[in-house]
């Protein structure tokens, strides 16, 4: 159950990320550049992708009457950790996505 | 009048928060506190052996510590040790109401503990604020009426919901206070409403009893019971008669193997032909709150009489928003997602209440007298009500471990310091200058919270987390603290520069 927890709070992380990014306004704080129209449009795709796959892994781990209820908490606490860490290290912030790949290692 | 909806929206947002923000804190606290009661109670009571005794085990020694101590009494209790609460507690009486023993699960043997109010204080303190029981759960459940208006018309005037979704812009001034309030509101909005509400709904019968009034005279008893929460009737007859118990471990396997872990028993009318035996599950093994519920066998024979009943719908979603709210279901994951959640709330009702104040700061120093007077009211209400809430909640839990273990009711000796060490704050909020006040207390707190350790409850995994969770806790006030000091000082050094301008 542990790893479906930790994999559900990663996956909501990234999903927050990739949203956030889709932003003019974030890519530029982080990048400092615009961000391709393409690239904006993939970033919010695998954003609402990545927050799918959160549900579906909370549902691994709580079953589907309570997996929903986790889902809510880990986005929303997901995307306050993001707020947080967004401009203080921005790069950092982007960089905590790699824990996914880390994660998905940890499972095979 | 305000002249447009915003505008109104803007001003209710600002006066019921602040004037209602300060005990919806205190509220909010608590309650977030109350998620880790059973770890609480644990921690406040040294006593308690912290054991894994096979629950069938630990039924068996309570029911001989009965045999021997209470075998005449028409009621008997038992609490099993369970994941969170170790302990295991027998009692006589009707409804937990009767006189208590703890007894140690390895041995049967009671032990003596001190008496403390444990987290669940926490928990009464969070619907009834200590206030006789009715009247607590009418002044909460009008603070979360304002509380719900607060999250409402908090969206309203919130014009960039989605384009500052991801928005803190720090070291900016009130800039930085909204912003914070702003997006601890919106990312945690699911939270925030699901909490509200559901509080409401847990005592919709209290709030909005007109149903029942109507269909069943008001009588709560009858409608309970029309859901199928039927108490099945006991032979009166029989209860004279002398009978053997029987043995209680297959009756709480077969119980656990149909409703999941087990939290505790009751055997009305032991040592009779009419003994009965109700096991109850415990509360986490699905949303659903299921308090008073329990499977019914014969203490004679073993047979089931009666199994848990099925809600209807009605009953079934009451039970679900209940649910949700106690956040008893899904483990130590789910508990630990309500305890963050929860302590975001907090920031975010902090938070909104520090911005009234930072942001009327200026308008107000350059304002007459008596304006200025209540400027200063508000100022001192929200060191108060904020850290000085935190400091009284840390305070009660050094009061369980630090007041003489045989003093006279020392339940209410512990709430007493709790109130006590608010009501200090609050005056000390009001002789110190604010920032110093903000900035002691805060510290004050920090260093009672990392001190928790040093009083002792190290032995076991479960206390343990507590002064683990006190630590981190005490450490992130600590440096609260410390920004809040380092603050200070910016804009008296710019002043102090300018006025050397102005000197040369």
């Amino acid at each position: 159950m542990m790893m479906w927890v930790m994999g559900s709070v990663l996956f909501a992380y990234a999903g927050m990320l990739g949203l956030c990014q889709g932003l003019e306004r974030h890519y530029k704080q982080v990048w400092n550049r615009t961000c391709p129209p393409v690239l904006r449009v993939g970033l919010r795709a695998a954003g609402w992708l990545a927050l799918l796959a959160s549900l579906v892994l909370c549902a691994l781990a709580w079953g589907w009457a309570m997996g929903p209820v986790a889902w809510f908490a880990v986005m929303s606490l997901a995307g306050m950790v993001l707020v947080l860490l967004l401009p203080y290290w921005p790069r950092l912030a982007v960089g905590l996505v790699a824990a996914v790949p880390v994660w998905g290692l940890m499972l095979l | 009048m305000k002249n447009t909806f915003t505008q109104s929206m803007a001003w209710l947002h600002t006066w019921a928060g602040l004037i209602f923000g300060w005990l919806l804190f205190a509220i909010f606290v608590t309650g977030t506190l109350a998620v880790f009661d059973k770890e609480l109670d644990h921690w406040m009571q040294p006593e308690i052996p912290a054991t894994e005794v096979p629950q069938a085990d630990a039924a068996r020694r309570a029911i001989a510590y009965l045999q021997a101590h209470e075998p005449q009494a028409g009621n008997w209790g038992i609490s099993l040790p369970s994941e969170r609460s170790p302990g295991l507690r027998v009692s006589t009486g009707e409804r937990r109401h009767g006189p208590t023993v703890q007894l140690d699960p390895r041995t049967g043997e009671a032990i003596e503990v001190r008496d403390s109010v444990g987290g669940n204080f926490f928990f009464r303190f969070h619907f009834t604020l200590d206030l006789p029981r009715n009247w607590g759960i009418f002044v909460v459940g009008a603070l979360a009426l304002v509380m719900l208006a607060a999250l409402v018309t908090g969206i309203v005037i919130h014009k960039k919901i989605f384009k500052e979704f991801f928005t803190f812009r720090p070291n900016k001034g009130q800039r930085s206070w909204l912003d914070f309030h702003n997006a601890s509101a919106v990312l945690l909005l699911p939270f925030h409403l699901m909490i509200t509400y559901t509080g409401l709904v847990i005592f919709m019968l209290i709030y909005i009893p007109a149903g029942v009034d109507a269909l069943f005279a008001g009588d709560n008893r009858a409608y309970f019971q029309a859901q199928g929460n039927t108490r099945l009737e006991q032979p009166r007859g029989l209860a004279r008669q002398p009978a053997a118990l029987v043995d209680v471990a297959p009756l709480l396997a077969q119980a656990e193997a149909r409703l999941g872990p087990i939290g505790g028993l009751n055997i009305r009318n032991p040592n009779t032909a009419a003994a009965r035996i109700e096991i109850r599950p415990g509360l986490g093994n699905r949303i659903a709150l299921g308090k008073g519920q329990a499977m019914v066998f014969d203490g004679v024979s073993g047979q089931l009489l009666g199994d848990v009943a099925e809600w209807r719908a009605a009953p079934l979603t009451q039970r679900v928003m209940a649910g949700l709210h106690f956040a008893q279901f899904g483990g130590y994951p789910m508990r630990w997602l309500y305890f963050v959640c929860g302590l975001v709330s907090c920031l975010m009702i902090a938070s909104g209440l520090v911005l009234f104040c930072v942001k009327r700061g200026r308008k107000y120093a350059s304002a007459e007298a008596s304006v200025r007077r209540w400027y200063r009211v508000a100022e001192v209400c929200n060191v108060g009500f904020v850290s000085g809430l935190l400091l009284a909640c840390v305070g009660l839990l050094w009061a369980s471990r630090v007041l003489p273990v045989e003093l006279a009711q020392r339940e209410s000796w512990e709430v007493r310091a709790f109130f006590g060490v608010w009501l200090l704050a609050l005056l000390h909020a009001g002789i110190r200058p604010v920032r110093r006040a903000w900035v002691e207390q805060l510290l004050l707190t920090a260093f009672l919270c990392i001190g928790l350790g040093a009083l002792g409850g190290l032995g076991d995994a479960m206390r343990l987390g507590v002064v683990a969770c006190a630590l981190v806790l005490g450490v992130l006030l600590g440096l609260l603290a410390w920004r809040v000091w380092q603050a200070q000082w910016v804009p008296q050094k710019a002043r102090a520069g300018r006025r050397m301008e102005a000197g040369a």
